[in-house]
C-alpha cells in the first residue's frame, strides 16, 4: 500500500496511475493472499520524513557530497603490544603482573612445544611418521591465549595450535600417539599427524578442511549461551582460512545471534606459499570485524602478554555481554608449512632469520624472565636438557607401541554399526585370513 | 536465492490458498471466477494447469499411538517439532525464515510457544546454517536446521560430508554431532523447475556417517522426523513439498517413532517388486493397481523410507520371492539411488532374477520447467517398464 501511495504522491493525480494500475501494484501480504479491496492508506508516522533516512537496512545520515570511502590500508588498525622486541615492558599499566609460576609455565610450554616440534619434524624426515607441522614462531599466540581462558572453555582449532593443548597439560605421550597412530591414540589412528583432539581438555578434534570450524564454534557458543554455562568458545584460524566462505558465515552468525565467542586469527604472513599480499587487499582480518558489527583488535602475536591481555578482556566481555570478539594476532611462520613444504622456494632465508633471531616470542619472554631474575642461563641449560629428555622418552615409547586393531577401521562411522558395514568388516577379516601375509599385520594389534 | 524461494513459496501459498490445482486469476483483468475460459480470441485452446501426477493415498488411521488429528504433511512436521521442543529443553530450530512460520508453514506457532532463543532466523547462508548446527550438536544440544529448499543444500555440502558425517569417526568417538538434524523440502512440485524440484538424496547416499530419510505421508513424516531428531547420528530429512498440503491423514498428536533403516512393504505381491520413496510411492501404488487390473500382475510395493543406511534385507527378500524389481525416482537416472539398489540386488539375488532390474527415473537433464509433465517418471512410464519386465 505504501508503494501505491508513494506513487500517487510522486506522480500526482493528473499523471497518476489509474485505479487498475494501482491495483496491479499491490503485492501479496505476508500470507500470500492478495487483498480483495484496496486498503485505506495507512499513515506511517515519522518524526520528519525529509531529515533522516528511513531504510530498514541502514539509517545513518544523508550526505549530499559524492565520496567513496577509502579502505585504510596505509594507516591501518594499530598493533597492540606490551613488551618491546627485547622483552621490556613499554607501558607499565599494561603489564598483567602475572605471578612467576604462571609466567614460567608460559615459558616451559612454549619451549617444550618447540623441542617436541624439532624432534617430530626430524622423525618425519626419517620416515618414522608420515607427516608433521611445526609451530615455530607462533608459540606466543597459543600460550598467551590459552592462559587467558578457563580450562573448560571450548577450543576449535585449525592445525597450528598445539601450544594450546600443551598449555592445558596434554601429555607428550598423547601428542606422539596421535602422530604415530599407535594403540594409545585417543583418535584411534584415523587421522594424519597433528590432528589432535581431547574431550577432557575441551579441545575439539582438528580436521583438515580449513575454516569449517568457524561456524561450528559459533554454534557451540550459542549453545553455551543458552545453557548459561559462563563459557566462552575460542576459534583459531589463519589469515588464509579467513578467506573461506565459512569464515564470513561464522562472523555474520556470531554477530547476528549474539554469541560469546572469540575469533582468534593467527596472521603469520603465509598460507603455504601465498603471501598476505595475495590473500587479501584490505587491512588484514581485524578490519573485517567492524563490517560484521564485531569488536576487533590487532595484537603483536609474538608478545605473549599482549596476546594474554587481549584474550583475557575479550573473554570477560564476550561472556558478560554475549557478543563476539575478533583478535588478529600478527606473527610469523618461521617453519615450513609442513613436512611436505620447502619454503625456500618462495621466501628468503634472510627473512626467516630475521624473525627467528630478532622477534621470537620465546626469546622475548626469556628476556623478560631474565630481567625479572626469574630465569638464567643455568636454568635454561638444565631445562633444555630436561625437556629434550622428556620428549625423547615419549618418542621412544610411541615408536615401540603397536598400531590399533584393523577392526577399528570400521567403528564410529555411526554410533551403531550398520548391518552392511558389519558385512564389510567380516569380509576384510576373511580376506586377511587368506592374504594376511601381504599386509603389515605384525605392527597392528589383533 | 531468497527472492526465488519467496516467490516459489509464494506461488505455492497462492496455489494452495485457492482450491487444488487452480491458478489464482489476475485482478483487474476481467476474467470470470473459477476455471479459465476456453478458447481465446486466437483460437488456441487455453491450457489449464495440470493436476498432479499422483493421488495421495492415506494410510488407515493408526490406533496404537493414542488420539489422532487430521493433519497435512506440514502440520505433521510442526507437530513433530512441537513434540521435540517440548520434550528436549536443549532443542532449537533455525534457518531462513523459520521465525514467522517458514515458507512452507512448518514452524508456525513454535517461536511464540518456545521463545525466540529456540526458534530463530539465521542469515541467508546454508554453509553457515549447517556449520552452526554442527557446533550446537557438538556440545550435546539438539539442533534442527532447516534448509529452505533441498536445491540450496549444496553450499553446505562440505560441512555435511567433510564435517558432520566424519565427526565421530575422525575423533575416535571423542566428539560427535549426532544431535543434528537437517530438514529440507524436496522433490517435484509441478512448477518448481531447476531450483525448486531437486531430489539430491543420491549425492548424500555416497557419504558414510550420515542418515538420509524421505517420508511418503504425514504419519510417516512425523514418526521418521522424530526418529531422526532422536537418532545419535546426523540426519538429513527430505520433505516432499508437493505433499505438504496435498497429503492429509490421521496423525497421532503424541510423539511416536517410525524406525530408520527399515523399508516398509505397504502392499504384498508375488510377481514384481516395486521400490520407491517419497511422492513416488504413491505413483507406484497406482501402477500396482493398474498392473493388477490390466495385466493380472500382483505387485509387492515397498517404501524404502531410509536411503542411507538402506534396508537391503527387505528389498532382497522381496526380490527373491518375486524375481522382478522396478525402482523409480524423480532424480536423474545416471548415478541415482536406483543404481545402488540395482547393483546390490543383482549381487545378492542374481539367480532369482527373471528379468533385468528396471529403473524408471528422471532423465539426465536438469529439472525443466515447462517440460515437467514429460520429465517425471509418471505412472505410464512405470507401467510400461513393468509390462516389458513381465514379458521379458
Amino acid at each position: 500500500m505504501a508503494v501505491a501511495a508513494a506513487a500517487a504522491r510522486v506522480w500526482g493525480s493528473s499523471r497518476g496511475l489509474d485505479r487498475a494500475g494501482l491495483l496491479l501494484l499491490r503485492r501479496p501480504g505476508a500470507r500470500g493472499l492478495a487483498r480483495s479491496l484496496p486498503r485505506r492508506q495507512e499513515q506511517q508516522h515519522f518524526p520528519s520524513l525529509d531529515d533522516k533516512p528511513q531504510f530498514p537496512g541502514a539509517s545513518a545520515e544523508f550526505i549530499d557530497k559524492l565520496e567513496f570511502i577509502q579502505p585504510n590500508v596505509i594507516s591501518g588498525i594499530p598493533v597492540y603490544r606490551v613488551m618491546d622486541r627485547q622483552g621490556q615492558i613499554i607501558n607499565p599499566s599494561e603489564d598483567p603482573h602475572l605471578p612467576q609460576e604462571k609466567v614460567l609455565k608460559f615459558y616451559r610450554s612454549m619451549t617444550l612445544l618447540n623441542t617436541m616440534d624439532r624432534i617430530l619434524y626430524e622423525s618425519q624426515r626419517q620416515g618414522r611418521i608420515s607427516f608433521y607441522m611445526t609451530n615455530y614462531g607462533e608459540e606466543g599466540t597459543h600460550v598467551g591465549s590459552a592462559a587467558a581462558l578457563d580450562n573448560t572453555d571450548l577450543v576449535f582449532g585449525q592445525y597450528r595450535e598445539a601450544g594450546v593443548l600443551m598449555y592445558r597439560d596434554y601429555p607428550l605421550e598423547l601428542f606422539m600417539a596421535q602422530c604415530y597412530g599407535n594403540v594409545s591414540d585417543l583418535g584411534k589412528g584415523r587421522q594424519m599427524p597433528v590432528h589432535y583432539g581431547c574431550r577432557e581438555r575441551h579441545f575439539v578434534t582438528i580436521s583438515s578442511p580449513l575454516a569449517t570450524q568457524i561456524p561450528q564454534a559459533v554454534g557451540a557458543a550459542y549453545a553455551a549461551k543458552r545453557a548459561n554455562a559462563n563459557r566462552v568458545v575460542i576459534c583459531y584460524f589463519g589469515e588464509g582460512a579467513a578467506s573461506e566462505g565459512d569464515a564470513h558465515a561464522g562472523f555474520n552468525f556470531a554477530a547476528t545471534l549474539e554469541c560469546p565467542i572469540i575469533f582468534f586469527c593467527r596472521n603469520n604472513g603465509y598460507a603455504i606459499s601465498t603471501p598476505t599480499s595475495e590473500q587479501y587487499r584490505g587491512d588484514g582480518i581485524a578490519a573485517r570485524g567492524p563490517g560484521y558489527g564485531i569488536m576487533s583488535i590487532r595484537v603483536d602475536g609474538n608478545d605473549v602478554f599482549a596476546v594474554y591481555n587481549a584474550t583475557k578482556e575479550a573473554r570477560r566481555r564476550a561472556v558478560a555481554e554475549n557478543q563476539p570478539f575478533l583478535i588478529e594476532a600478527m606473527t610469523y611462520r618461521i617453519g615450513h608449512h609442513s613436512t611436505s613444504d620447502d619454503s625456500s622456494a618462495y621466501r628468503s632465508v634472510d627473512e626467516v632469520n630475521y624473525w627467528d633471531k630478532q622477534d621470537h616470542p620465546i626469546s622475548r619472554l626469556r628476556h623478560y624472565l631474565q630481567s625479572r631474575g626469574w630465569w638464567d642461563d643455568e636454568q635454561e641449560k638444565a631445562w633444555r636438557k630436561q625437556s629434550r629428555k622428556k620428549v625423547m622418552e615419549a618418542f621412544e615409547q610411541a615408536e615401540r607401541k603397536p598400531k590399533p586393531s584393523p577392526s577399528l577401521l570400521f567403528s564410529d562411522v555411526y554410533q551403531e554399526m550398520p548391518a552392511q558395514l558389519r558385512k564389510q568388516q567380516e569380509a576384510l577379516a576373511r580376506h586377511l585370513q587368506t592374504y594376511g601375509e601381504h599386509y603389515p599385520l605384525d605392527h597392528f594389534e589383533k | 536465492m531468497a527472492a526465488f524461494a519467496a516467490t516459489a513459496g509464494g506461488l505455492l501459498r497462492l496455489r494452495a490458498a485457492g482450491s487444488e490445482g487452480q491458478w489464482r486469476r489476475l485482478r483487474g483483468a476481467g476474467l470470470l471466477r473459477g476455471l479459465l475460459q476456453p478458447e481465446s480470441a486466437t483460437g488456441v485452446a487455453a491450457q489449464r494447469r495440470r493436476v498432479a501426477h499422483f493421488t495421495f493415498q492415506p494410510d488407515p488411521e493408526p490406533r496404537e499411538y493414542g488420539q489422532t488429528q487430521k493433519m497435512n504433511l506440514f502440520q505433521a512436521i510442526t507437530s513433530a517439532l512441537d513434540n521435540s521442543l517440548a520434550k528436549d529443553p536443549t532443542a532449537v530450530i533455525f534457518g531462513e525464515d523459520v521465525a514467522f512460520g517458514g515458507v512452507f508453514r512448518c514452524t508456525v506457532g513454535l517461536r511464540d510457544k518456545y521463545g525466540k532463543d529456540r526458534v530463530f532466523n539465521t542469515p541467508l547462508c546454508e554453509q553457515g546454517i549447517v556449520g552452526f548446527g554442527i557446533g550446537i550438536a557438538v556440545t550435546g544440544a539438539t539442533a534442527i536446521a532447516e534448509i529452505q529448499f533441498a536445491d540450496y543444500i549444496f553450499p553446505a555440502f562440505d560441512q555435511i560430508v567433510n564435517e558432520a558425517a566424519k565427526y565421530r569417526y575422525r575423533s575416535g568417538d571423542l566428539f560427535n554431532c549426532g544431535s543434528l538434524t537437517i530438514r529440507a523440502p524436496w522433490g517435484c512440485v509441478g512448477h518448481g523447475a531447476l531450483y525448486h524440484s531437486q531430489s539430491p538424496e543420491a549425492f548424500f547416499a555416497h557419504c558414510p556417517g550420515i542418515k538420509v530419510v524421505v517420508p511418503r505421508s504425514p504419519f510417516q513424516a512425523k514418526g521418521l522426523l522424530l526418529s531422526c531428531i532422536e537418532d545419535k547420528n546426523p540426519c538429513i530429512f527430505f520433505e516432499p513439498k508437493i505433499l505438504y498440503r496435498a497429503a492429509v491423514e490421521q496423525v497421532p498428536v503424541e510423539p511416536y517413532n517410525v524406525p530408520l533403516s527399515q523399508a516398509e512393504v505397504i502392499q504384498e505381491g508375488s510377481d514384481v517388486t516395486l521400490v520407491a520413496w517419497g511422492t513416488q510411492v504413491h505413483v507406484i501404488r497406482e501402477v500396482a493397481a493398474m498392473a493388477q487390473e490390466k495385466l493380472g500382475v500382483s505387485c509387492e510395493v515397498i517404501d524404502l523410507r531410509t536411503i542411507l543406511p538402506w534396508d537391503v534385507d527387505t528389498v532382497c527378500k522381496s526380490v527373491i520371492k518375486t524375481g522382478r524389481l522396478l525402482i523409480s525416482h524423480e532424480a536423474p537416472l545416471t548415478g541415482g539411488f536406483a543404481s545402488e539398489i540395482s547393483s546390490t540386488v543383482q549381487e545378492e539375488c542374481f539367480l532369482n532374477l527373471e528379468a533385468p532390474i528396471s529403473r524408471v527415473c528422471g532423465y539426465d537433464t536438469p529439472f525443466p520447467h515447462i517440460f515437467e509433465p514429460f520429465y517425471i517418471p509418471d505412472k505410464w512410464k512405470c507401467y510400461d517398464a513393468l509390462r516389458k519386465m513381465i514379458n521379458y
